[in-house]
Formats: C-alpha cells, structure tokens, sequence
C-alpha cells in the first residue's frame, strides 16, 4: 500500500518549502519538493541604478539577509573589474564569518537539534551524571552540574505548565529518539546557552555593518566602515578590540560546545551516515580572499561528481570560468515559461501558474544545473571539496569530528560516510570551527594592514556606456550563491540571483532529474508515517531556507502534515 | 525612562507586507519621541529578533497581518494573543520570528510587559515594492494607534511642525532621485 504525505506547514501568503512523498513498506518510494510562491523579487531591480541593489537584495529574506547584499556587489564589482581595498575585504569578511557562526549555531541548536533531542527524557536525566559526562569530553566552563540542573529544572516547569510548543517541534517521544536521558539534558542545556552566544556573533556583524538584520556599510567599491585606529568615532582600536572579545567568547563555544556536541549527536546516530546521502554532486565557490584582487582563499572551492572525492576539482577564482559558463536554470517543472535550460545573465522569470501536477509543474523554484547537472551545495559540500584538496584546516576539523564519532560510537565513522543526513550535520559543525578559527585570522589580518597606514576602504566604481555582465558569488552559510547581472548604461537590465536553497530545493530537470532534497529522501525509513519524523531530519539536515518569505503574522499559526492513502 | 522599541516588521519587497517598515519611518520623520524611545525597520527577523526585544519596557510591532478582515483593517493583539498558539513542525528558519522570539525571551526572562501588535490587513502580498490602496489609506490609522499605545504607557512624543520626508528608499521609481 502506498501512502501520499504532504508536509506544507504553509499558511496562505508565507511562502515556504513544501515536500510530498510517497511511502511504500515503510520506506519512501518517491519525492518531490516545492516552493509554494514565486521568487520573482529580482523584476523589482529592473532599469535601476547597481549600486544600490544590494540594499534591495538583502532584503529578499531576514535570515540570509547580510548574504544577499554581499553578493550583489559582488556581482557589480565582477561586472565593472573593479578591485576594492585588502581593509574592505577584511571587514566584509568578518561580517560573512560572524553571519555564519551565528547562523550554523542556530541551525544546529534551535531549529534542528530537537528532531533528535527529545526533551520528554530530560526530566529523567541525573544531572551529576550529566555534568560528569560533559566534562570528560570538554573543557566547557558552562557544564557543571548546577548549570544542568538548572535546565533540568526549567525543563520541568515548562512541562508542568503545559507549555512545552515552545520548543515547535512536535515528535516528542518518536521512537526514533535514541539519545539517552543524560545526552538529552546535556544537548537541552547547550541549546539555552547557544542563544547568548548566537547573540554574540550577530552582535559582531551589528558593529560591522551597523545593524542587523540588513547591514548598512557595504558599497559597490568596498565599505563604508572609516577607519582610523585611534577615533572613537570610527573603527578604531577600541572597537576592534571589544570585536575580538565577543569573537573569542563565540570561538570557545562553537569550538568546546557546539562542535562537540555535533559529534556526540552523531555518534549516538551512527545509521543516519547511511541514511539521507541523495544528489552526490558537490559544489562550492571559494571565499574569504586574503588578498585585494582576491587571488588567495582561506575557504577552498570546486566540484566533485558522484561521490568520487578523487574526481575533485578546483575553482581558482571566485567567479571562476568553469562557474560562469556552467550555470544554467531549467523550468521544464518551475511555474515559468519556457523549455530551455537558460544560462543565468539570459535568464527569464514569466510565471505561468499551474496546479501541483507531480508529472507537470510543481514549484516555483527553478532547476539550476552545473555543467547539466543537479549540484548539492552547503557546509558539506565545502567540507567534501577542501577535504579532497588536501586543505590544511578542513582536514584538522574534518578528521578531529570523524575520530571523535568513530570512538564515542565505537563504529569507524569515514570521509566517505559524510555523504548523508548526519554528515550535513557534521560538516556544519566543522564548518563553524573552521570558521572561527578564520575568525582571529581576519581580525589580525585588518589590524595588521591599518598599523600599516592603509585606511583605504572603497575604490570608486565608474560604469561604462554599452553592457557589462558580471557574478558575484559567496559561499554562505547555506552553501554556493550567486548573483547574475547584466548592466546597460549603468543601469540593471536583467538580475538573476541562484540561491543555496534553488540547488538543494531543485525540481526535476527536464530529463526527469531530482535536485538534492528529493533525491535525499528516496529509500529513508519512515516509521510512522504519521509522523515522519526522518523525512524532517533530512530536510532539516540541509537547512532550508527558501529566501522568498513574506513576514505576516499569522494569527491561527496553521501548520499541517496531511496524510492520504493513495 | 523607560526603554520603548516600535519595531517595524515586514518584506519591503513584497507589497503590503511592507507596511510595518512604511509605518515605522513615517513615525520617524513626523514626530520626536521620549528618550529612550527606539524606531527600527527590521525588516524581516527571526530568531535575532529576541535581542532586539529583550530587556524592553516594552514592545510595539507594527506588521502586516493575514487573519481574513478587508485590506486596510487594523486589529490590536496582545502578547496573549501572539503567544497562545502553539506552532508545529518547522521546515525552515523563518518561521520562528515574532511567536517565538516572544515565547524564547519570556522564558528566558527579560521580555517586555508589555506587546502591541499595531495588525494591517493586507491586500496583495506580490513582488513589487509599492502597498495596495486600502493598506496606503490605513498608514496614518496605523500611526495614530502606536501613538495611543505610547500614550497609555505614560511615554511622550511631539509631532514636528514641518514634515521631513520618510526614508522610504525602496519606495522609489528606477531612475527617481530622492528628494
């Protein structure tokens, strides 16, 4: 018997990710995912002026907002071949670092770790036991046991009052929640913590980019940040300093705490490294120039095809040849016109609004291909690709993680086992340490250029009569962005943005290809289907966030899984 | 003093749910308000919503809302009001926002006492950068009820004699000059 599920957690003008799939003997058959509204928001840069596009875009979406405004100038710098100062590459850089730590701490703790924390077995926890257990595996201050008991407590005063959706997840007591009551209470009283220190990282970007969300100090041309080392007014020594304390606060928590726990997590789930691997293309672009002309990376890109590490290769540049012409967006199964896979800069967005048709048209997300291929992007992939490049500090996370999995779980835990559900998790946490890692590095890396005298920060953008094209990429917390434009007579003629979530959420192409969602949940166990608790532990594995979200509050807060028999 | 955040929430992108930012500048430009008194367009929030809320006296959102009246209605909620429902299976990071930043900073202690939800109804929730008719018409109603929400907390504001333009940039044409 095939059963159809549709998970639409929809209300009717919030445009999110919808997923239908069918379950055969407890296992899913078949998948598709949708976009259910349009991501036309790009028309609206139509015939204006690029260099202020990036305040536009950043407002495609709250979550990814500092991302979008980066790669829009990007984008028109690419166009215009215009350098910007090593200081503005420094301060963006930390911006896009601290985005990240802020947003893969809230991804792991508050919007994923409950899929497989059950809070229900927190109030059975010893929390001597848990103290003791969390001290053997880190030197954390914050895991003595007054810190558990006191979120032991908390658990338990929610739960006496009945209030226990706030935690938004619902599948409590799912028999597919494995973790024992110590484990449970250890993760509970990390995910009261990690609020604080999200808050820290994001605190960074507000003092970089003036406010958050939407930052306010980027320019086509560099940055708007003045400096001078020993003002007040501007970025100086004093605020660089209170920077590096704040980064150094969120480095020991995402590198004692945060890491840590994505290896216990996962070393208590070792079937989910075999579970969830989908769409075995990876890509990502390379980021974080240590340089002005942005000949040098800390975080390494390329692509690999099927799986085979062996196969990787590297994108030099950031808007690398091999990128530009290899991107193309198909609509054979997006609400759009046309039938051609169309390269980004001739890209076109006319709706043409259907039913869900599973064999027609289902989403109103596009299809991006790379070289005719459906790509996976996010932490794993960057994590995949700097792993087969031999990149020095990918590999010093990446084999701590699978050494600490492979002895908690007494299983051997590989590179190649990333390539699933729990590897997406993992590789984030990598990612993260990484990242904080790059943290210090940038912060000196600016410190170190102003002590030489140079305050530069913006180079003057001039546009050109007749019409330029340009990328501008990053890889964001959520994996490969970019952003295609076509400028005429310095105006915006066309702008097309390909968004982590377009190469994940991917329809079908028109040769019947699923994108990385749909392919991922093919074969994943569903216990109950009922509660498709597995089916939400991989799509949640990716992060989704489909960067066309309207904001109304609604009040009746529908959220539904429904259930036909088919 | 008491510490007083009018939060305008909302895509500036797509239609009338841009109302909440509209509002929020338009209060800027017209009136002078208490110290202590903060006026942001924050755009679209999630969970860096709680930082933004925690520690206030308290807390007024201007938003545009999707509970079936006609375009241009303004509903009033209370934190009760935003708070009791209980959301379900989350596929994503916006959904947290405003229910939950609400629940998450009462929980964790530091939420404000008090939280006014100033509710347009929308009429159109499309692409484009402009609001509908009926919600354009609803912007000064909106204002007048954040003004009567400050002035049943006992917190002052004076309108100022000449009108200085909102700096609702992304309200102009392609190609306008900003005055």
């Amino acid at each position: 018997m095939t059963k159809r599920i549709t998970i639409d957690p929809i209300t009717r003008i919030e445009g999110h990710l919808r997923v239908d799939i069918e379950v055969e003997n407890n296992a899913v058959s078949n998948a598709w995912a949708s976009c259910t509204m349009w991501r036309g928001i790009e028309k609206i840069l139509e015939g204006r002026d690029p260099r202020e596009a990036w305040l536009f875009t950043q407002r495609f979406c709250g979550v990814c907002t500092t991302v979008h405004a980066l790669a829009s100038v990007r984008g028109v710098e690419d166009a215009l071949k215009l350098e910007i100062p090593a200081n503005a590459q420094y301060i963006r850089n930390l911006i896009l670092i601290n985005h990240g730590l802020h947003d893969h701490t809230v991804h792991f703790y508050h919007l994923s770790a409950l899929d497989w924390v059950d809070v229900l077995q927190i109030p059975k926890a010893d929390p001597a036991k848990t103290s003791a257990l969390a001290e053997s595996i880190s030197p954390w201050t914050g895991n003595s046991r007054n810190e558990m008991r006191a979120a032991q407590e908390k658990v338990k005063a929610v739960a006496a009052s009945g209030q226990l959706g706030i935690f938004t997840n619902g599948y409590w007591g799912h028999p597919q929640m494995h973790l024992d009551p110590n484990v449970n209470l250890l993760a509970f009283s990390h995910y009261l913590q990690a609020l604080e220190y999200q808050r820290k990282a994001n605190q960074v970007v507000g003092m970089l980019g003036g406010k958050t969300p939407h930052i306010q100090n980027l320019t086509v041309g560099g940055v708007s940040n003045a400096i001078n080392l020993d003002s007040q007014a501007t970025l100086g020594m004093e605020r660089l300093e209170a920077i590096k304390v704040l980064m150094d606060e969120v480095t020991a928590f995402v590198q004692q705490v945060y890491f840590v726990d994505a290896c216990a997590i996962a070393a208590f789930y070792p079937d989910w490294f075999h579970i969830g691997g989908g769409v075995r293309n990876y890509l990502a672009v390379p980021d974080l120039p240590r340089d002005a002309a942005a000949t040098v990376f800390d975080l390494p890109g390329g692509f690999i095809e099927d799986g085979n590490l062996s196969s990787v290769k590297v994108l030099q540049k950031a808007s690398d040849q091999a990128f530009r012409d290899g991107v193309t967006e198909d609509v054979t199964h997006s609400y759009y016109e046309g039938k051609k896979a169309l390269h980004p800069w001739k890209g076109e967005t006319v709706p043409q609004v259907t039913e869900w048709e599973a064999e027609k048209k289902y989403s109103w997300v596009k299809a991006p291909r790379f070289q005719g291929k459906p790509m996976q992007v996010g932490p794993l992939s960057q994590v995949l690709i700097g792993y087969a490049q031999g990149h020095p500090l990918t590999r010093k996370w990446t084999d701590k993680a699978l050494e600490t999995v492979s002895t908690v779980s007494g299983r051997k835990v590989t590179i190649n086992d990333m390539q699933s559900t729990m590897g997406r998790h993992l590789a984030r946490a990598i990612r993260a340490a990484m990242l904080s890692d790059l943290a210090t590095q940038h912060w000196q890396l600016l410190v170190d250029n102003v002590a030489k005298g140079d305050t530069a920060i913006h180079n003057n953008p001039v546009f050109p009569k007749g019409e330029i094209a340009g990328v501008g990429t990053h890889e964001a917390p959520r994996g490969t962005l970019s952003h295609w434009m076509v400028i005429e007579d310095g105006k915006i003629r066309n702008y097309q943005a390909v968004v982590p979530s377009t190469w994940n959420a991917s329809p079908r192409d028109g040769a019947g290809v699923s994108g990385p969602y749909e392919a991922s949940l093919m074969r994943s166990p569903v216990a109950d289907p009922e509660k498709p608790l597995e089916v939400i532990r991989t799509i949640h594995s990716f992060d989704p966030c489909m960067a066309c979200a309207c904001h109304a509050f609604d009040p009746t807060g529908t959220r539904i899984a429904t259930v036909k028999v088919l | 003093m008491k510490r007083v955040l009018i939060a305008g929430v909302g895509n500036i992108l797509l239609g009338d749910d841009g109302v909440g930012p509209y509002v929020v500048r338009k209060l800027a430009a017209n009136y002078v308000f208490e110290d202590g008194v903060e006026l942001e367009d924050l755009g679209t929030p999630a969970l860096d919503f709680i930082d933004h809320i925690t520690g206030l006296d308290a807390l007024i959102v201007v938003d545009a809302v999707n509970n079936g009246e006609p375009a241009g209605t303004i509903t009033l909620y209370r934190k009760e009001d935003l708070t009791r429902q209980v959301s379900g299976v989350r596929m994503d990071p916006h959904s947290p926002a405003l229910r939950e930043s609400l629940l998450a900073a009462e929980w964790f202690g530091g939420s404000p006492k008090d939280v006014t939800l100033v509710g347009v109804s929308g009429e159109s929730f499309s692409a484009r950068c402009v609001l509908s008719e009926p919600v354009q018409a609803a912007v000064e109603r909106a204002m007048r009820q954040i003004l009567i929400a400050l002035s049943r907390i006992g917190v002052g504001f004076v309108r100022q004699f000449a009108e200085s333009p909102a700096r609702t940039w992304w309200m102009r044409k392609p190609g306008e000059v900003q005055a």
